[in-house]
């Protein structure tokens, strides 16, 4: 690939697949269910054509799995677009969106929505998760010396921020055992209560964290290098990596408010796509974004249907293909790349 | 010109460098001699701008912390090796600054081009960084130094990891950087071979400036041997150039 011209062409190329593959995946998502939809009956409604869908799977298809679908895609590109963020910012491969203790927090700020549930505040979970999220967020920076701390004081202060929210987390549950259940539910991550109000609020602040993150892509190459050498190049790195840490933290707090903890995304999506593309990660957002669309809206699809009637959370799902996934790359790429 | 006036830089409570004050001309090659911890890549540091100092430096009259726009390549003692990228694409990062990120011209594709072919690495472009040797690796960098075609070169010894062959060729390479206009400072513990390119040496111990001449001069200053505890020994060839080894006598108490 000699000086440019084929390696974009081939970006663009990959990139193309994905929507195709991603548009294709949705489609059969929608008409997938317990409820069997025929394909031709959903485009002819679409098409206001004769011979469409009767009034109940139109309910079912517009207002239950349309919604779901999008959800899942947005969710998805979320989680591994920041996956590879981080991965890039930290220097570590095996950096995941959670890492800054978002889960943790999130976790946290559900469990507390919970418990004050005769108060009323079980409805705001994704509020008080969201909020958990970033707090721990600020908590971890604050602790690591500021917006402009390095990465290895970050990832530090990220894991006693995480295990600090997560010990408060079962101090709570245990207190009232009552929540237990809810918020283990919602742990395992679902995208059972998919609704348009909810992909609207998420589609706001996931596009636009993904804007920014596709924005600085390419001047993600210069906190690969040191510090000094970034500088060189016309970058000012604390500030870069700040910008991208809090656009990937937006991301990954407004996907966890919306459905939970969804392992593993983060990490074998852009691990996936790396190892298609040979490029590093920031290199290929835009695929890796389409790619987690894909890959959640197809595990979204397996976890409504594998145990049909029955449900399984798919973050369950994710994390059964994740861990075996997880452990070939630390076998393989070793942690300290 | 290059103009240190009095500088002094910290590192938290630790006192760096203390009261430096010499001057580079433009074009001109300064190579900062001393033994480890004297505060030579410290230096380095302040004059990319990255380093908050006291003092003055100021580059053609202007101050240089806080001056962005100005070009100046960097290549670091221990640089980073990013994953997924390579010999061309990281080569490719130094037009950054004169072309904005993940653009390209043909005048930027033909720099790349030719600072690959000036450092022998045509052959390597589509190697990823990871998979180099450091030798390779280092020929890499200061190939990305060249294409940036910058107007100030800061070097932390970079050639530390080459070969006899590599090095001159590399240094070389750097020295007709100095035929575009561009000032070259470096820090390098081969002396022998600093004497051959630089023409200033700046003597460095425990962040003072000790002496600032020629090298030929340097390296015989009392100043120099005094440097090192008195455990070198300056040679002289035929054509007067010095040469400077290590001694494994001791110095008398």
């Amino acid at each position: 690939m000699p000086f440019g011209g084929q390696e974009r062409i081939w970006h663009r190329g990959v990139a193309a697949l994905l929507a195709v593959v991603l548009v294709l995946i949705a489609l059969l998502a929608i008409g997938v269910g317990p409820v069997p939809i025929p394909f031709s009956e959903i485009v002819r409604s679409a098409l206001h054509l004769p011979g469409g869908m009767g009034s109940q799977d139109a309910i079912v298809v517009w207002q239950l799995r349309v919604p779901r679908v999008v959800l899942a895609a947005l969710i998805g590109a979320a989680l591994a677009t920041s996956g590879a963020v981080y991965q890039t910012v930290f220097r570590n491969p095996l950096a995941d969106p959670y890492l800054l203790g978002t889960a943790a927090g999130a976790g946290l700020g559900a469990t507390a929505a919970m418990v004050m549930g005769h108060s009323g505040f079980s409805g705001q979970l994704p509020l008080f998760a969201f909020c958990g999220g970033v707090l721990a967020v600020i908590a971890t920076f604050t602790f690591a010396g500021g917006v402009h701390a390095d990465p290895r004081s970050l990832l530090l202060a990220g894991i006693a921020v995480s295990a600090f929210a997560t010990s408060v987390q079962t101090y709570l549950q245990q207190r009232n055992s009552d929540v237990l259940r809810p918020v283990y539910s919602w742990i395992l991550g679902e995208l059972t209560t998919a609704d348009w109000n909810t992909v609207r609020w998420a589609a706001a602040y996931i596009a636009l964290a993904i804007a920014v993150m596709l924005t600085i892509a390419r001047r993600l190459d210069a906190l690969m290098l040191s510090d000094e050498e970034a500088y060189s190049l016309g970058v000012t790195p604390r500030r870069l990596r700040f910008i991208a840490v809090a656009a990937a933290t937006l991301a990954t707090a407004t996907a966890v408010s919306a459905s939970g903890l969804i392992g593993f995304v983060g990490i074998i999506v852009p691990h996936l796509v790396r190892g298609v593309t040979k490029r590093a990660t920031n290199r290929a957002l835009l695929s890796i974004a389409l790619a987690g669309a894909a890959f959640l809206v197809l595990a979204d699809m397996g976890a409504r249907t594998l145990l049909s009637p029955a449900e399984m959370p798919i973050g369950v799902l994710t994390a059964f293909i994740g861990a075996p996934f997880f452990a070939v790359v630390m076998r393989v790429r070793g942690v300290h790349r | 010109m290059i103009r240190l006036s009095h500088v002094g830089a910290r590192l938290g409570e630790r006192e760096i460098l203390t009261d430096i004050s010499l001057e580079v001309a433009t074009g001109g090659w300064l190579c900062l001699v001393g033994p480890n911890g004297a505060g030579k890549t410290t230096l380095l540091r302040a004059l990319l701008g990255m380093l908050p100092y006291s003092g003055s430096i100021t580059i053609d009259g202007v101050e240089r912390h806080g001056d962005a726009d100005r070009n100046v390549a960097f290549v670091p003692q221990r640089p980073e090796t990013p994953a997924g990228m390579t010999v061309h694409e990281y080569v490719a990062l130094g037009r950054a600054k004169r072309e904005g990120w993940g653009r390209e011209t043909a005048r930027g594709r033909a720099a790349v081009r030719e600072a690959l072919e000036r450092l022998m690495l045509m052959g390597l472009r589509n190697q990823f960084v990871t998979h180099l040797s450091g030798g390779e690796f280092q020929r890499v960098l200061i190939a990305r130094a060249i294409a940036q075609e910058p107007d100030l070169v800061l070097l932390d010894e970079p050639t530390s990891a080459l070969d006899l062959h590599h090095q001159v060729a590399a240094l070389d390479e750097i020295e007709a950087l100095r035929s575009t206009g561009a000032t070259i400072v470096s820090t390098m513990h081969d002396i022998t071979l600093a004497t051959m390119y630089a023409d200033r040496f700046a003597l460095l111990r425990h962040g003072r400036l000790l002496l600032d001449d020629v090298p030929r001069n340097a390296v015989r200053a009392p100043q120099f041997t005094t440097m090192f505890d008195d455990r070198v020994r300056v040679l002289t060839l035929d054509e007067g150039f010095p040469i400077v080894l290590p001694t494994r006598d001791r110095p008398m108490p």
